[in-house]
């Protein structure tokens, strides 16, 4: 009875997810007046039950430790990791589908916007507990096509379409990479489990070509700098409330998917996975920091900010390989949660005065871009809003009481007990580059409250009760956890410790 | 084994999974048309797909390789009919397939 609770987390949202969209379908022929209303809280209902099998699995994980499910070859295993993907994709897909409601309303279409945004969810959640190289690539893959949906949303707007074409081609090409790579794998070793990958020796240059090819591959979707062009233009056109899931959530996915896939083919390379993290993390900071300086609208440079942000999350779980400090893996996985709140609030808040300046026109074949100067003076006219913008933004710069500061410390104090020159210096430049991040944070803070209002904020509709709760939830959260890091432990360390494990830490 | 490879018949295949992911990664650094870039990106797809059966036979479980080839093929007919449903509503839109065409984002 309680291994089922397992199944039920992740089998529930991928039975739910066309059950929303043949039940919008019905209501749309019967009650189209309905369809709004109907199909969000159909969806959301969805999202709320979700929670009861996760909390059943988290307690069943406290006692019991990793839940193996077996169905013949195939296994899945619920572990510390997968519980805190599990986590931050519930939280964040439950908010943005309540989010979405007076964005959604009288759009064609929202019963496919909801089911999508279940169905992503739910394979994101699975992809957490894949246990073999294949599964993996196919959890992957679904949650890839669940976001190519999303991202060209707004399928009648010029630049969406552009954005989901380059999204689309450029995923395939990463996902065509990993396939080679399990090929790989799979013709050296006969194997694709991960316990029996982890046992077997592979040689040398093995190791290193396929994992070259499986880090180029899962680095389209996690955006390493080479591979980040899609991102700016997907994260930007997309509607506001799957900007912040794409943000926060699949782009850590993509993370978790290398981390699972570099912890089986450690051998004896496994020091130089931790120094490749730590150079693409340097080279992820140093880009997205610029490329966001030089941004004008606000979702592009939100976008470009979460460039920077990976590279931290990598800096993190780099010293957690390179120098064997579990806190370092525990710093990048906060870093991950936390980037996860904070992001998905700046998204929101983006958004939500995106919908104010677009007014009650809903006209989608028109890009809202937002622009840097359309946010001045957004406190007068919308003072919550304005606040939840300001605090997800110093979040993500790092200023101290806010929980962006909290795991780039862990992060940098586990780079410090390191020991080693190399890795001191590197922290010593995420630290300055911290700093750079302010040099486009504090501008926007400053143009909110100190400016004048502009056209755009002066003349925007009130915004829905819909659109503000979940800003509030996550605005608290973000303060909260930056005053009590322990209300996120019992998420960061199991998890923390499963991949020092997988890296034999 | 009936499906127990000679070293020699490996040797070709490998050569044409090179050779069909080649193409496929050459075609789409030149080529803008939408259209194409679906079909090369099959290419590449099926470049995988021979790779999962061949490493299969390699490895001596036939029977597990063609079981993901299989699974591979119904995931890559999922992405080609997004694209080229994409490609219909870039026709709709913009009334061309050509990407130059393509470029109201700037970098």
């Amino acid at each position: 009875m309680s291994v089922n609770s397992a199944v039920v987390m992740i089998f529930l949202p991928l039975i739910m997810a066309p059950v929303i969209y043949l039940f919008g379908r019905a209501v749309e022929k019967t009650r189209p007046e309905w369809i709004t209303t109907a199909v969000n809280s159909a969806a959301l209902l969805v999202m709320a039950v979700m929670w009861i099998p996760y909390v059943l699995t988290v307690r069943q994980f406290a006692v019991n430790g990793p839940i193996e499910l077996v169905y013949g070859e195939v296994s899945l295993v619920v572990d510390g990791v997968s519980l805190l993907l599990a986590a931050v994709a519930l939280a964040l897909g439950t908010l943005v589908v309540f989010y979405s409601k007076a964005q959604m309303s009288g759009k064609l279409g929202d019963e496919k916007y909801y089911s999508s945004v279940i169905a992503m969810t739910g394979m994101i959640i699975g992809l957490g507990c894949a246990n073999d190289l294949f599964n993996l690539w196919v959890w992957f893959e679904g949650m890839a096509v669940s976001s190519y949906l999303l991202v060209v949303f707004y399928r009648d707007r010029p630049s969406a379409l552009e954005a989901g074409v380059k999204y689309l081609v450029q995923s395939a090409i990463g996902s065509v990479t990993v396939l080679i790579g399990i090929a790989l794998v799979f013709a050296y070793t006969g194997e694709v489990g991960f316990e029996a990958l982890a046992a077997a020796n592979l040689a040398t240059p093995v190791l290193l070509g396929v994992g070259a090819l499986f880090t180029i591959g899962f680095g389209v979707k996690i955006a390493l700098v080479p591979m980040h062009t899609w991102l700016p233009d997907a994260h930007a056109q997309a509607p506001s409330g799957i900007s912040a899931l794409l943000s926060g959530v699949v782009i850590e996915a993509g993370l978790i998917a290398l981390l699972r896939v570099l912890g089986v083919l450690s051998g004896d390379v496994m020091p130089s996975w931790g120094v490749l993290l730590m150079v693409l993390a340097a080279v992820n900071m140093l880009l997205g920091n610029l490329m966001a300086l030089r941004q004008k609208q606000v979702k592009r440079l939100l976008a470009y900010s979460s460039l920077s942000h990976v590279g931290y999350m990598l800096l993190g779980i780099g010293i957690a390989i390179y120098a064997g400090q579990p806190g370092g893996a525990q710093g990048g996985l906060f870093h991950l949660v936390s980037h996860g709140m904070m992001k998905g609030l700046a998204f929101l808040a983006a958004g939500a005065l995106i919908y104010a300046a677009s007014g009650a026109s809903h006209d989608t074949s028109q890009d809202h871009g937002l622009t840097l100067s359309d946010l001045d003076g957004a406190a007068r006219r919308y003072p919550f809003t304005a606040l939840a913008l300001s605090i997800a933004v110093l979040g993500l710069g790092g200023l101290p009481p806010l929980v962006g500061f909290m795991s780039k410390w862990q992060i940098f104090v586990a780079g410090f007990e390191a020991q080693s020159v190399a890795v001191a210096a590197l922290v010593v430049f995420a630290a300055l580059n911290s700093v750079l991040s302010l040099a486009y944070y504090a501008p926007m803070v400053n143009a909110v409250y100190r400016r004048q209002p502009s056209a755009a904020i002066a003349g925007g509709v009130d915004l829905p009760v819909s659109m503000q709760i979940p800003m509030a939830v996550l605005t608290l959260a973000v303060i909260a956890v930056g005053f009590w890091p322990r209300l996120v432990y019992w998420l960061i360390v199991p998890a923390g410790s499963a991949l020092s494990a997988a890296f034999g830490g | 084994m009936m499906s127990e490879l000679s070293a020699q018949s490996v040797q070709i295949v490998f050569a044409g999974i090179i050779l069909l992911f080649g193409i496929g990664l050459i075609g789409l650094m030149i080529t803008r048309n939408l259209i194409k870039i679906v079909i090369l990106l099959q290419l590449m797809a099926k470049a995988a797909i021979l790779g999962m059966a061949l490493a299969g036979n390699v490895a001596g479980k036939p029977g597990l390789g063609q079981s993901l080839a299989v699974t591979v093929i119904v995931v890559d007919t999922v992405v080609a009919v997004i694209a080229l449903a994409l490609a219909v509503q870039v026709q709709k839109t913009w009334g061309t397939l050509d990407l130059k065409d393509l470029s109201t984002l700037r970098r």
